[in-house]
Formats: C-alpha cells, structure tokens, sequence
C-alpha cells in the first residue's frame, strides 16, 4: 500500500488548530449577534427557520453520516415532536419546555420499534421503510381527528405570554434554537470521538467487516438512530412552539425529510459543520424562492435539481472537496480518515 | 359487510391490484437490472396522466390514443435516464444515491408539472366515464375494466418478453449475475438501459389507465409511490412474480378493508405489511434472494 503511511493520525499543525478556533469563535459571535444585527423581524424570522433547518439537519446527520443509512422520512421524527409537545401542553396541561423534553423522549422511546423493523435490512429496503413512516403518519394524523385536530390543524400555545412582542419572540426563539443546535453538534462532536463513532462508521464503510470484526452492528445503529430521532423531535418541537400552528401535510411532508437530507449532502455528511453549512444555503434559497414565486411550484423544481446536481457531482459535500483541493495545493500528505471507497480505488491504481 | 358489498370490493380490489401489478412490475425491473429504487416512477405515472389528460383536451381523442405517443417517447427517456444520470453514480453507493437521485426527478417532475399545467385538479370526462356493467349483482366501471384490461395486456407483454425472446434472456442474465452476463458477451449496459425503458413503458401504461379514471393534481404521485414500495418490498425486491402477486393481495386487502374502515385508514395496510415483512422475513415473501443484501 503506498500511501498508507498517509493514514496515521498525527498531531494537527498549530496554525491550522488555531483558525478552527477564531473560525468557531466567528461563527459563535456571528450567532450571538445576528438578532442584534437583523434590519428587521422578517430577516429575523428567516434566521429562526435556518438554525431550525441547522438542528433538524445536524440530528438527520446524526444516523445518515455516521452510519450511511440515508432516512428520507425523518420529517416523521419532527412532526411527531411538533405534535407531542403540543398535545402534551393541550392534554395535559404540562409546562411547555417540560412537555418539549418529554416530547422528545416520547418521539425517542417510538423511534426504537421502528428502528429495529428498519435496520435489519439495508440501504434501498430502509429507504423505502424511511419513506413509509412518515406517510403512514401522516394518514394517521390527518384522518384521527379526535385526538389530533386532523387535517384542520392544530393551535400551539405560545410559551410567552402576550406582553412578549413579535420580535422580542423572535429573538428568544432564535437563542433557544441556537442553544439546541450547540447541544446537537456537541453530540455529534462527543460520538464522533468514542467507541460508539468508531464502530458506526466501520458500518457506514463495510458493515460485514465491522460485524466480522466483533462491532455490536445493530445495537450501534439503533442508538444512532433513538439519539437522532432525539434531537430531531427536539427541533421539531421548538419549532412548533415558536410557529404557533401544526398541520399534518406540512409536518409529516416528504418535503422536509428531503431537506434535511439535501442540507447534510451539500455540505458534507462526514464534517461537523457541515449540515449547519448546508441548511444555511438551503434554507436561505428555500426562503428566497418563498417570497420570490409563492404560489408556483419553481421551488420543487429547484430543490430537485439542486439534490441532483449534489448526488451526482459532489456525492461527499462541500466541506470535503474545498478540504481536499487544499490538500493537493498544499501538497501536503492529508492527514484523515480514508473511507472503503478511497480505499478501493488506491488498490485498483495499485493493481495496474 | 353484506355478500354482495363484499363481492363488489373483492372485484374492486382485483381490478385496482392488476394496475398496481403492472407498476411494481415496471419497478421491480430497474430494481433487478440496476439495484435502483426508483422513487420517481410514480411521479411518470402522474406525468403520463397528464399527457394523456392534455392529449384528450388539445385533440378531442379518446385518451387511450395517446399510448402511441407516451409510450415509446417514455421508453427512449429511461433509456436515457439510465445512461446519462443513474450509470454516473459510483457503484459503492449505487443504491441509496440512485434513490436520492430519483427522488430528486420526482420533485423535479411534480414542480414543472404544477407549474405547467397550475396545481388544480383534472379529470377526462368521456362518453363512457360514467357506464358501468353489471355482472351477477356487481356492477363494474367500464373506465376499471378497461384500466385492469391495459395492465393484463401489458403485463402479458412483458413476461412474453422475458420469456420468449434473446433480450429477454439478456436482461434476465443481467439480473441474476452481472459479471457472468458479461463473460458471456452480454452487453450489459444496454441491456440495463432497455430495462430502464421498458419500466418506464409500464408507468406510461399505467399513466393512460389512471387518467381514466382518477381526478389528477400533481402531488398524487406520494399516494401510488408508498403502497408500491410496499409492493415490491413485500413481494421481494427483483421479483416480478412476487411484486404481482403481493399487488394482488395488498390491494384487494386495502379495497376490503375500505368498506368499514374508510380509505384513508385502508391505506395503511401496505405500510403494516410492509413493516411486518421487515420484522418476520426481510427479503420479501415470494422469491426475492436479490432483496436480502440490498
């Protein structure tokens, strides 16, 4: 093998460590001081539905990068959030922030049947299982009135009282969001550095050798997939506490979970930042495209080319090709994990 | 749930399980050449519809007429779409990319088509949209026979297909063993391409059937994508004989069922039963050996 020497772990340059910290430090200031910085409420709300897309797409991240099994029915996860957390205040009478927890516990403890029906088989059988769910709820929802207000919709008590304005809304929803998209990426963060991470993404290389090789595969996967269910019901229910409103055919779309997927592929599936990266393009276009052609469906169209121009010419992110391209400038040997398919293709030049 | 309420739904069912037949069938076909789940299917069904619902409005000519044009121009597009989009992405990741892939064309496909043609709802109205017959105490749309008609004669045409000629064999061989294929002297690129046409055909197909007899608007194709996903996962991913025989059996089951549960709640028996496949036999119930590692 050639370049395997490459592959050892050393120590990072002390330069490149310290950009990743004034470059964590800006990000932090930048999110600290948007609401501040917001011309308006309207640009303000934008920002709440970004770092709203940021959580969603960092928890998606959470089972889709580390494992490669790729959900495009996690939207299930955060409308059930949405719609635990508002029933649970509604029926109940709890605390909102108490019921958003308990929501996400709820949505967590309903994640692991589902997990062990889907992730026995894999990749095009959990897809299609992925897909399933969140249609299935979505009949539910719409067609059990009684409990779920149906297609009508359902009214979210707001948290704050009504002596709290509009913006000042705004400003605490976009905190609280940001509080739980720092929670996320921490997660991300912790798992990516233990023996939990390093079985996953043995999975997402080759999951025949990593059960070879003695990794609890499925135990592994289903705690990727409750902790991600997790979080995505938690940004689920923020979110709904913030909207106000739930509807069950924008809540349980497959629109969403496409999202999510489409903003952790832009901006890379195997870096931290990445999804926070993609949901801020995506999200911003999203909002663009709102406000620019409302009422056509030109925004289908341009999510569905710009997923497909992802797939096909940038399968691995943003994030990655810039790091790689700097890497040959450089001309430095990269010091980073290899996946299966690098792997593959060193031995094939190799062979020749 | 009377005898003859009863009799009416199995008949119903019947003939609502032989279009789902047809279009598992179509899907279980890229399945097989490609390993690729192709979401958009549904989303050529609901364009082909259309077309045939324009096709109607523009000429005055009985929908069905415009098989001619859908059909063979659907044909060349799979071709294409294998050729051009799906043999571009890499083989590691061949499956799950090639469903965001496809995923992506159905977005694509239902935001042209409501931006064509607005998201209001269509329906061809012909002189025999309303007739019924009548046989032994249940009455039976003429527009769903003809529909179950289509997908018999289709479905007919494609085994024959397999069967019977040296394509056929061809794409078989792809199936089951791409590499031999190959050490035999099967072109089998070509031949992947002419089974993504030949699937694409079978939404053509289904797509003038629809026309018949449903109100369209965009967005319908999530409800046919589900219950045949199901379909092909209950059946057995790459099993044709399997996808027909669980498009039967789910649908006449979702018809009976209709009757004291109401459509919406019917619908769910596919994803049960496609949950329930998961947990008990994850490579399907008829055949499927493809499924297990996919």
């Amino acid at each position: 093998m050639p370049n395997g020497s490459s592959n050892v772990r050393t120590s990072r340059p002390t330069a490149v460590r310290a950009a990743r910290t004034v470059a964590l430090l800006a990000l932090v200031a930048l999110i600290v001081l948007f609401p501040s910085l917001a011309p308006d409420p309207f640009i303000l709300s934008v920002g709440v539905v970004i770092l709203s897309y940021a959580v969603l797409a960092t928890s998606w991240n959470l089972v889709g990068g580390f494992t490669g099994y790729i959900s495009l029915g996690h939207a299930a996860y955060s409308g059930l959030g949405g719609y635990a957390t508002a029933l649970l205040i509604l029926r109940t009478g709890m605390d909102p922030w108490l019921a958003l927890i308990a929501g996400g516990l709820i949505v967590a403890v309903i994640a692991v049947p589902v997990g062990i029906a889907s992730l026995r088989v894999r990749g095009a059988s959990f897809v299609i299982a992925s897909i399933a769910l969140v249609l299935i709820v979505q009949l539910v929802f719409q067609s059990w009135h009684t409990f779920t207000g149906g297609s009508n919709g359902l009214r979210v008590p707001r948290p704050f009282g009504t002596e709290v304005l509009r913006p000042e809304q705004h400003e605490r929803f976009f905190y609280l969001h940001a509080v739980l998209l720092a929670l996320a990426l921490l997660t991300w963060w912790l798992i990516e550095r233990s023996r939990l991470g390093a079985g996953l993404k043995a999975i997402r290389e080759d999951e025949d050798k990593a059960q070879a090789l003695g990794v609890p595969t499925f135990a592994y996967k289903l705690t990727a997939l409750v902790v991600s269910a997790f979080f995505t019901a938690l940004g689920g229910g923020l979110y709904a506490l913030w909207f106000g409103y739930l509807d069950p055919i924008f809540q349980f779309s497959i629109l969403i979970g496409s999202y999510m997927v489409l903003m952790s592929l832009l901006g890379g599936v195997r870096s931290l930042f990445g999804p926070l990266l993609g949901a801020v393009v995506v999200g911003y276009a999203v909002e663009v495209f709102k406000s620019q052609y409302g009422d056509t469906q030109l925004h289908l169209v341009a999510t569905g080319v710009l997923l497909g121009l992802v797939v096909l010419f940038m399968p691995d992110g943003v994030i990655p090709a810039l790091t790689s391209a700097l890497n040959r400038r450089r001309g430095a040997a990269s010091i980073r994990e290899v996946s299966a398919e690098e792997l593959a293709n060193q031995r094939e030049e190799t062979a020749r | 749930m009377t005898g003859a309420l009863f009799a009416q739904s199995l008949v119903l069912g019947i003939l609502l399980g032989g279009l789902y037949a047809l279009l598992a069938a179509g899907l279980t076909l890229y399945f097989g050449v490609m390993r690729v789940v192709m979401i958009a299917h549904s989303a050529f069904l609901i364009l082909a519809a259309y077309l045939a619902w324009y096709f109607h409005e523009r000429s005055g000519l009985d929908p069905l007429l415009s098989l001619v044009i859908t059909v063979p121009l659907f044909f060349v597009v799979g071709y294409g779409m294998q050729r051009f989009l799906v043999s571009r992405l890499r083989p590691i990741s061949l499956t799950t990319m090639s469903v965001l892939l496809t995923f992506a064309v159905a977005l694509t496909i239902e935001g042209l088509l409501g931006f064509v043609w607005t998201g209001t709802q269509r329906r061809v109205q012909l002189e025999y949209s309303g007739a019924s017959i009548e046989v032994a105490g249940v009455s039976i749309a003429v527009v769903k026979l003809i529909a179950f008609a289509l997908a018999a004669v289709s479905l007919g045409a494609l085994y024959l297909i397999l069967r019977k000629t040296s394509f056929g064999r061809a794409l078989r061989a792809t199936t089951q063993h791409p590499e031999a294929a190959r050490l035999i002297g099967i072109d089998t690129d070509r031949v992947a391409g002419l089974g993504f046409g030949l699937g694409l055909a079978t939404a053509a197909v289904g797509g003038t059937a629809l026309a018949l007899d449903y109100t369209i608007y965009p967005s319908l194709h999530w409800h046919w994508i589900g219950p045949l996903m199901a379909i092909i996962v209950v059946g057995g991913l790459g099993s044709i004989p399997g996808a027909a025989m669980a498009a039967m059996l789910l649908g006449v089951a979702a018809s009976l069922l209709q009757v004291p549960l109401g459509t919406t709640w019917a619908q769910t028996v596919f994803y049960l039963a496609l949950f329930l496949t998961l947990m008990i036999r994850p490579q399907g119930f008829f055949g499927g050996r493809l499924a297990q590692r996919f």
